[in-house]
């Protein structure tokens, strides 16, 4: 088992995948981490060594990632509610922000837009 | 749909109407004892119809109309370990103990691959070179080896023109190279193979990267080398892998050659350490195999030490980007990565084997991606071969007939062809890198066996069960 930032992953996981479970990094940002550090595409947890890891743990803690991404989005729905904005009141009102219709198929309105966002 | 349903209502009287006429003649001890009679009573209303089961029409949504599998079978087989099944994918058999011995099949030797006579025949491979060639990866796992008693091939007229090349290159001490093309299954890597046995039995040093794929699409590890420019990558683990090829592979030789250079290693070396522990070293330690690799050739290329032989499948793979990213997101070119610009640099003629060898190359046509600037730079090769024959032909044809003017010869269709590919189209993004790594080598095409090569083997080995 290996610890990148604070989170345990297993030695024959794909460190593409491992990347890609943190909030904030898709199959691009990983590629481009990857691709800094010199790690190969097909590279698992095990092949890794330490100065991998070390660079990692570094580059990820310096990103916008995981709560830090999911508060700043947050912050900026509340910043359109505060100022009063048809965005901000589409969100609290759990509605759909960009015009959609709304007479059926607003499920994902539903279940994302509000105040406080999941994320 | 209501009216046939209202039809067959009528025809089939309900179960409570059935049993009513019957139950007169029956008698009571029998309708008494029909709760515990164990065969089915008359007056048991009809069984139920089997859901979705229905006569003359399709069957229900989501019911399966033929059952031919009664029970599922529960697999008790434990799973294949990791490796397990690779491993089973790329395991070589190089003999079948059910196929018949061919009578008189003679062992190949140095003379009889650079024999003429000898076209025609096939030969077994000797026991110790099968061994070299097996540590190499020579042998691919869809050439059918395992179909016959022992490893033996054909000797084919350009299984002769390249045991001249290598002889030659080992007397003059110089660098031949060479690139294998033609159609599918013309046999390229078996020549390639043939090459490596020749060297083999000739005591050179042999390296040879069995499929150039491996290099290039991202699988092993790799890292930038500090201070070159164009920044060079090292695939360490590849290389480790190599260096315990080369050190197997030639063991009779590099346990013989002892180190004499003085080396830039970031550990001490022993001061009569054999070539082979040397590469062992670099094997079991895949951080410094890339400057033991260095310190391997520096040796091999001092004066004194045999020729080298170098080989490489698959070239197309090797000319054109690799799969493996710069850090600034760009794709590296096969040319960056440090093995694969070792060989190029070879091949291209910018370095000579100071001890001579061979540098040798085979396309495959099974496996390979679009390559323009490759299939430009053989054909030009090709073109430039064809004409420099020709020029032979009609020179030796002035001097013989003085008197009498000579025709030029017209052009086979394949020449025509060739010349037509010559010249770049300029609409297509070429790869400059490659056309020059490929300039001034000897382009041998393979066009399949002639009529009595194809005989000769037919009659010399059967398959199993002949």
């Amino acid at each position: 088992m290996v610890l990148l930032l604070g989170v345990n992953f297993s030695e024959q996981r794909l460190v593409k995948r491992a990347l890609e479970t943190f909030y904030g990094i898709g199959p691009s940002v990983s590629t481009r981490i990857m691709a800094r550090f010199s790690i190969h595409p097909t590279a698992k947890i095990r092949d890794l060594e330490n100065k991998h890891i070390t660079d990692l743990t570094a580059e990820l803690t310096g990103m916008r990632i995981e709560n830090d991404l999911r508060r700043q989005l947050r912050e900026n729905i509340t910043r359109l509610r505060d100022m009063g904005s048809y965005r901000g009141r589409r969100h609290a009102m759990g509605l759909p922000v960009r015009g959609q219709r709304t007479r059926t198929q607003i499920q994902t309105a539903r279940k994302l837009n509000r105040i406080e966002r999941r994320g | 749909m209501p009216p046939s349903r209202c039809l067959l209502r009528l025809s089939q009287p309900p179960s409570s109407l059935l049993a009513a006429p019957i139950a007169p003649h029956t008698s009571t001890s029998i309708r008494h004892a029909a709760p515990f009679s164990a065969s089915a009573s008359q007056c048991m209303p009809a069984p139920a119809k089997k859901k979705g089961v229905t006569f003359g029409g399709p069957p229900a949504r989501g019911t399966k109309a033929l059952r031919i599998k009664k029970t599922v079978r529960q697999s008790t087989a434990r799973p294949p370990a990791p490796g397990e099944r690779k491993a089973l994918r790329k395991r070589i058999v190089l003999s079948n103990t059910n196929a018949l011995e061919v009578a008189g099949l003679r062992d190949a030797t140095l003379d009889s691959l650079v024999d003429e006579a000898m076209v025609g025949k096939v030969v077994g491979l000797p026991g110790q070179v099968v061994d070299s060639l097996r540590a190499v990866e020579a042998f691919k796992v869809h050439q059918g080896w395992g179909l016959f008693r022992r490893p033996a091939c054909l000797v084919r007229k350009e299984t002769v023109e390249i045991g001249r090349v290598v002889a030659e290159a080992g007397e003059e001490k110089k660098t031949r190279r060479l690139v294998l093309c033609g159609e599918r299954n013309s046999g390229k890597s078996v020549l390639l193979l043939q090459g490596l046995a020749g060297a083999f039995m000739r005591g050179w040093v042999v390296v040879n990267f069995p499929e150039a794929k491996d290099l290039t699409i991202g699988h092993t590890a790799y890292s930038p080398i500090p201070n070159t420019t164009p920044t060079q990558y090292a695939q360490r683990t590849y290389t480790a892998n190599l260096l315990s090829q080369i050190s197997k592979a030639n063991n009779s030789i590099l346990s013989t050659l002892q180190i004499t250079q003085s080396h830039d290693l970031p550990m001490p070396l022993q001061r009569n350490l054999t070539l082979d522990r040397l590469c062992e070293l670099g094997a079991r330690d895949p951080d410094i195999s890339w400057p033991i690799f260095q310190a391997l050739w520096k040796e091999l290329t001092a004066p004194g030490r045999p020729p080298i032989f170098m080989a490489l499948d698959g070239l197309a793979h090797v000319m054109r980007l690799s799969a493996y990213l710069a850090p600034d997101m760009k794709p590296i070119h096969a040319h960056d990565l440090a093995l694969v610009n070792h060989f190029v640099e070879y091949l291209s003629g910018r370095r000579e084997l100071s001890n001579g060898g061979v540098v040798m190359a085979a396309v495959s046509e099974s496996n390979q991606p679009r390559t323009p600037a490759l299939e430009h730079a053989l054909a030009a090769a090709e073109t430039r071969q064809a004409d420099a024959a020709r020029g032979t032909e009609i020179a030796q044809g002035a001097e013989g007939e003085t008197s009498k003017p000579r025709r030029r010869q017209p052009e086979s269709f394949l020449e025509h062809q060739l010349r037509s590919l010559k010249h770049w189209n300029p609409y297509v993004k070429g790869d400059e890198r490659v056309i020059k790594a490929l300039d001034g080598v000897e382009v041998l095409r393979l066009k399949g066996l002639s009529r009595e090569e194809a005989r000769e083997s037919w009659n010399t080995t059967p398959p199993v069960g002949c």
